[in-house]
């Protein structure tokens, strides 16, 4: 049996540890807020032979008279090329504009056979209006996890447990976000749908402990509370093993695809949900559990 | 329900009709069902525009009627590029209209971006004669309003110039008795009626028109003619077809590699308990395609992302259960009473762990748009299924398997024989 409680600090020195570096990382990097909440305009074309990436800002800037930077890039798998046009500021851009910019951009560059990729031009009001719905949904996904757990787990003192499953669930949240800032992937509406979805699977892994040790509970009336946790986690550990492998390989495999394809909206999905899903199942065993029982021991004492 | 030894056989079959259901879909005369191929795929994934367009230089919020005029105007245009297979949703409180439309592959010289920008165009409303010249504008007209013939009882157009309207149009049809004029929105004809004499005082009447929704029709178009802006759409997102299927086939490769990979870990760990599990996702799966295809909902990305959730929910739940049989079994009791109590006892884990879920899914689905209600629909749709097919299905199939002899075995249920005793 292992003995998480007695091995806590080791956990919450971990825990710290990546705070902190995470924190450093977001010192370092900033956030990369993507157009999808601030606003602003991509535009992407596939082009073939070669291209001076200053020379296309330049044009660019002149078409657009907004600064324009460039970016090149190339699919590992496919060899197709591609040249991202990044509008500086965060307006948005007339359609009608943007026709004027293809069609100029196309006659400057007639070798390169220019192939619009994609586009995504944003609004401020409407990129912010999406990010303040999903703030509201990411609290009230927590409000309403807190007053479920509150209730349905009245017998191992509720609140305790909802406040305890909340911050393991911010922990890995912050582990998904610092994946974010450390890979200096843009904060877009994926990063909501990860977020959501890690919270879905975090409050899951800590449930079924503190199912476990519901259910436990009458049996260790003359036994510590440490040992009723400790016990209760050690009998579910294989399925937690289990389940982390069998979705975390899952996952990976969704992330080996898309790196081998390059596709961008799959990347910045699947690797920030695999390490969600990797820290939503440290984070119950390792933290929830054994803040459990400071909890419970701090209540005995006084 | 009472349980029997070949019930299990029934399930599996079941389970197996569902699937090809949702595969290849009904299509037998009164009953159709969509199947798999007819699921509408997200622009994300087959390629195309999402617009949103705001009036230009317009200083206040447009009115709800404005709106459904201008979203009029677009229909009438989509209609004449043969672009069908759209969406247009106004949203009266912010005064928008958002507009998503594939962009079919093999188009090759499609300017999404032109396209954009011709959509949101003031519409150009005119009366012309048999000869194309151009007798009013659409901003002569005040309005026009769908009435009932007192005589007749059928449904007619009436409608209301202005001064300088009035006065032309009475010159025009005083010059046109016994000839048509023809009504174009931009370069559409949407109505050629008949001159049967002039008409001063600025009151015309359309009539001749079969139903009701016609006559509606007409009217809408010419009221949308009279839409005093223009719109623009200065958010907008463009994706080609050939990078949008290329995602979606990533998608597919990954999820069959994944399953592929959960069903072999699950059979090897848990043996039956585990090919149950396997039944059970299939199941899922084939109701969540459903889900999809019946009531047409659009499945982007982030939608398939949910349905990795909801299997990986799925299959946590079969680990639960297994766990608990085995954990049952090796206290030496017997299959049948292992397999129930594991069930009774896992549910409440199942239950709080996807109760949770499908409320932060529905969440989801309120306050997202596009590619977040996809997900969260996926995800709760997935979640409610946990309940019919990893629990109830997956129970009846063991339980009934674990009837026969030749499945009675512990050492089919994923524990060493030494272990049971």
């Amino acid at each position: 049996m292992i003995k998480f409680y007695e091995k806590r600090k080791i956990f919450f020195a971990l825990s710290a540890a990546i705070m902190i570096v995470g924190l450093v990382a977001l010192f370092i990097n900033g956030v990369n807020l993507s157009i999808q909440f601030k606003g602003g305009a991509i535009i992407k074309y596939s082009y073939t032979g070669e291209m001076n990436a200053e020379a296309a800002a330049d044009k660019a800037t002149e078409i657009l008279n907004r600064n324009t930077e460039v970016q090149l890039t190339e699919d590992l798998a496919t060899h197709s090329k591609k040249i991202v046009f990044n509008l500086s500021g965060n307006s948005g851009l007339d359609a009608n504009d943007q026709d004027k910019f293809d069609a100029e951009l196309k006659k400057a560059f007639p070798d390169s056979q220019l192939e619009l990729s994609e586009s995504n031009v944003v609004q401020p009001f409407i990129g912010k209006r999406f990010l303040t719905n999903g703030l509201i949904a990411l609290g009230l996904t927590s409000l309403f996890i807190i007053i479920y757990v509150r209730f349905r787990f009245k017998k191992i003192s509720g609140l305790s447990a909802g406040v305890i499953g909340l911050i393991a669930l911010v922990h890995d949240v912050l582990v998904v976000f610092f994946i974010f800032v450390i890979f200096k992937m843009p904060i877009n509406d994926s990063f909501i749908a990860v977020t959501l979805t890690i919270i879905g699977y975090s409050i899951n892994d800590t449930i079924v402990i503190y199912d476990r040790i519901r259910e436990n509970k009458p049996y260790f009336e003359k036994k510590t509370f440490e040992e009723l946790v400790d016990t209760s986690i050690n009998q579910s550990l294989s399925r937690s093993i289990n389940t982390s492998i069998t979705t975390g390989i899952s996952i990976l495999i969704v992330c080996i695809l898309a790196f081998a394809y390059n596709i961008d909206s799959i990347k910045t999905f699947a690797i920030p949900m695999l390490v969600g899903v990797i820290s939503g199942c440290y984070s119950t065993v390792c933290l929830a559990g054994p803040m459990l029982v400071m909890w419970h021991k701090r209540q005995q004492e006084a | 329900m009472r349980l029997n030894k070949n019930m299990y056989i029934l399930v599996i079959l079941l389970i197996i009709c569902i699937s090809l259901v949702a595969v290849f879909g009904v299509n037998a005369g009164s009953v159709q069902i969509k199947g798999m191929k007819d699921i509408r795929f997200g622009i994300d994934i087959r390629g195309g525009v999402e617009a949103v367009f705001e009036p230009a230089d317009l200083n206040r919020v447009p009115t709800a009627s404005e709106l459904e005029s201008a979203k009029i105007i677009m229909e009438t245009r989509m209609d004449a590029q043969n672009i069908l297979d759209r969406e247009i949703t106004v949203d009266n409180n912010n005064g928008q209209i958002i507009v998503r439309f594939p962009w079919k592959s093999g188009e090759t010289n499609f300017n999404p971006q032109a396209a954009i920008a011709e959509l949101g165009e003031t519409a150009r409303l005119t009366f012309r004669d048999p000869d194309g010249n151009i007798l009013v504008e659409g901003k002569d007209v005040k309005e026009s309003v769908v009435q009932l013939d007192k005589k007749t009882g059928k449904p007619v157009v009436t409608l209301v110039f202005n001064n300088e309207g009035a006065k032309q149009f009475a010159d025009a049809t005083e010059r046109l008795v016994g000839q048509r004029i023809s009504i174009y929105m931009d370069e559409t004809l949407i109505s050629a009626p008949n001159v049967r004499e002039k008409i001063s005082g600025g009151n015309s009447v359309i009539s001749d028109i079969g139903s009701v929704e016609e006559a509606k029709d007409l009217s809408d178009k010419i009221n949308s003619g009279a839409l005093p802006f223009s719109l623009v759409s200065k958010n907008h997102s463009t994706i080609t077809p050939t990078l949008g299927s290329g995602a979606l086939d990533v998608m597919i490769k990954a999820g069959m590699l994944a399953f592929a990979f959960v069903c072999l870990f699950m059979i090897f760990y848990y043996r039956i308990l585990g090919f149950v599990a396997c039944l059970a996702i299939i199941l899922q799966v084939s109701i969540q395609m459903l889900a999809l295809s019946i009531p047409q909902v659009t499945l982007t990305l982030t939608g398939i992302a949910g349905i990795i959730l909801s299997i990986g929910m799925g299959v946590d739940a079969n680990v639960i259960i297994a766990e608990r049989i085995r954990e049952e079994l090796r206290a030496g009791r017997s299959l049948g009473y292992c397999i129930d109590t594991g069930y009774k006892k896992a549910f409440s884990a199942v239950f709080d762990g996807n109760i949770t879920t499908i409320a932060a899914a529905i969440i989801m689905m309120i306050f997202g748009t596009g590619s977040m209600l996809s997900f969260g629909y996926t995800l709760m749709v997935g979640c409610i299924l946990n309940f019919v097919s990893g629990v109830t299905a997956s129970q009846i199939i063991s339980k009934s398997m674990s009837m026969n002899d030749a499945f009675a075995k512990k050492s089919l249920y994923g524990v060493k024989v030494k272990e049971a005793k």
